[in-house]
């Protein structure tokens, strides 16, 4: 049986109906691409969360241990560890998601809008559980070690939980952006363009830092430190963050999916 | 004609070569065409550009009379899936399949399981993890199931065995009877597809060298056996495309359909009437119409050499 042969017996569908569809109609479908394989963006970053917790309160109660019970506040790091990994997930999206994307037909603005609205959904998450794992630690004094790994200063100043929470979600969101563009734009231009664009960006933070150190800026910097609280801290970074969206989608506007 | 590709002018160029040159092509709607041509031909950046994955240097893309870039009215009734398309890592088939479920809107569920069954896909192993040949396979599936309106095919047959690569064509063509659609495969097994093509599109250095319906095409030349007088005498003034002589037999491919007259005289010669095949026709009239720009690029090189025959293999 021939092609040919088959042409004529057929109805001829219609799909008018497809032409009217708003431009966002997919981007639920789209951001639900994120969470095509769970363990990804929920399992592994969930894995991280809590295995670097535990590992922090295990090396904790050790050093409460070897002190004999006694001894000042001690603040870990491994809160951290989910960013990262997120960070990491994020890249893995521009890399791989996005390729898989463009054999689904998605157009780049749809895609775009899928992945940051995931990323979003999963900062908020994280920073809801950053804030639920602080009123974990102060309700058992850091695990019976005062030991914190959630319930840091720099995070609960001025703001309590809730503002540390916040701060949280909005650096991991950053975090996140962070890493998608710089996946992107190594999909996008030469391996060399990608490591001058990190030298200038990296020149960039040491000119300002020449500059505040060269005009002895740096007492006005700590007043100005002093003054924020986790809520305004997040108001910065996610000005930071609109920036980088705005940058991702204008780098990824002309990425073209080759293996 | 109703069209469902219209590419008008369109280049693509890179830093140091030019992957498109200006091409122009016109392909019809619910209609299986085929893409041939050698690597590097320029197959996959046209489809690239054709499905809005790539963008062109200059020139106009229309498909169901939109323009594809970044236009979710007509994306969603497109399907491209690459050679060696990326899929998201630790993906299984079934999560490919479900992601393809939501972006296309005619997506047939049933139909991808089907397919799974029948091409062996396995279920509990990682995409990533599997053979070329099952990796094709799944990309093959979300072909087929998307029943997307214009569907293109990257040579899917990469790593299939023969009897996966039957069950590709006897499937998408038993698909295609029950849902009409616009199919391009790029493929360099012409004679293997030669049964589910019905337009043939021609590509090399970028540029268009052919594109016709394939009945046409097959009737444009016919295959006579005899002996040399006998086929000399039939074949006439024709334009001799290809000759191989056997002793006193000679094979000769002519353009140009006989008529009643010169096939009586077939039978009476005892001359053999052998259909000429898809690809020996293809590459014999495509290097044909290279000839002249290669004997520019290159006088040294004849045409049992030309590339134009590499086409077919």
């Amino acid at each position: 049986m021939s092609s040919a042969a088959v042409h004529s017996e057929a109805a001829k569908p219609v799909h008018a109906d497809l032409a009217s569809r708003s431009s966002f109609a997919r981007v639920p479908a789209a951001f639900k691409l994120q969470f095509t394989v769970p363990s990804a963006m929920i399992g592994v970053p969930l894995i991280v969360f809590f295995g670097a917790w535990a590992v922090a309160i295990v090396i904790g109660l050790w050093i409460r241990h070897l002190a004999d019970g006694e001894g000042e506040p001690f603040y870990t790091g491994a809160s951290q560890a989910t960013i990262w990994c997120l960070l990491f997930m994020a890249a893995y999206s521009a890399s791989h998601t996005f390729p898989f994307s463009m054999a689904l037909s998605y157009s780049r603005r749809v895609f775009v809008l899928g992945a940051f609205l995931a990323f979003a959904a999963i900062s908020a998450g994280f920073g809801a559980l950053f804030s639920v794992a602080i009123l974990l630690e102060r309700a058992t004094a850091g695990f019976w070690a005062e030991s914190y790994t959630f319930d840091l200063p720099l995070m609960t100043q001025n703001a309590g939980v809730l503002g540390a929470g916040l701060m949280a979600g909005a650096v991991c969101l950053s975090s996140m952006m962070i890493g998608f563009f710089w996946s992107i734009l190594y999909r996008r231009v030469s391996l060399a363009m990608l490591w001058l664009t990190a030298l200038a960006v990296m020149s960039a933070l040491v000119v300002i830092v020449m500059v505040i150190t060269q005009n002895d800026w740096w007492p006005h910097v700590g007043d100005w430190l002093a003054v924020q609280s986790s809520y305004t801290f997040a108001g910065w970074v996610l000005l930071l963050t609109l920036g980088l969206t705005v940058l991702n989608y204008v780098v990824i506007r002309r990425a073209v999916p080759t293996p | 004609m109703r069209t469902a590709i219209e590419i008008t002018g369109v280049s693509r160029r890179y830093r140091s070569m030019t992957a498109l040159d200006n091409v122009s092509l016109s392909l019809e709607k619910d209609t299986i065409h085929g893409l041939l041509g050698r690597n590097g031909a320029g197959k996959t950046t046209l489809m690239s550009i054709a499905t809005a994955q790539d963008w062109p240097s200059a020139g106009e893309v229309k498909i169901l009379g939109m323009r594809p870039h970044e236009n979710e009215q007509v994306l969603p009734q497109i399907c491209f899936v690459r050679e060696e398309q990326r899929y998201i890592d630790d993906a299984l088939a079934r999560h490919a399949f479900a992601a393809a479920a939501r972006a296309f809107p005619r997506w047939d569920d049933d139909l991808a399981t089907s397919l799974a069954r029948d091409f062996r896909v396995p279920e509990k192993t990682r995409i990533k993890k599997m053979s070329r040949g099952q990796r094709s396979a799944v990309g093959v599936i979300i072909g087929i199931a998307s029943r997307a309106e214009v569907t293109f095919f990257d040579e899917p047959y990469m790593g299939l065995d023969a009897v996966a690569r039957q069950l590709f064509y006897d499937r998408l063509l038993a698909d295609y009877a029950e849902h009409p659609r616009t199919v391009v495969i790029s493929s360099h097994l012409i004679d293997e597809i030669a049964h589910l093509i019905e337009n043939v599109v021609v590509i090399d250095q970028g540029k268009i060298l052919l594109q016709e319906p394939v009945e046409q095409l097959r009737d444009r030349a016919v295959t006579l056996v005899g002996r040399a007088d006998a086929v000399a005498e039939i074949a006439g003034t024709r334009e001799v495309l290809h000759q191989e002589s056997m002793g006193r037999i000679v094979r000769t491919t002519v353009l140009g359909a006989l008529d009643d007259a010169e096939r009586r005289a077939v039978k009476e010669r005892e001359v053999e009437l052998v259909p000429v095949s898809l690809q020996q026709l293809i590459v014999r009239l495509t290097a044909r119409e290279e000839a002249p720009m290669n004997s520019t690029t290159n006088p040294a090189m004849n045409s049992t050499t030309n590339p134009a025959q590499e086409v077919a293999r």
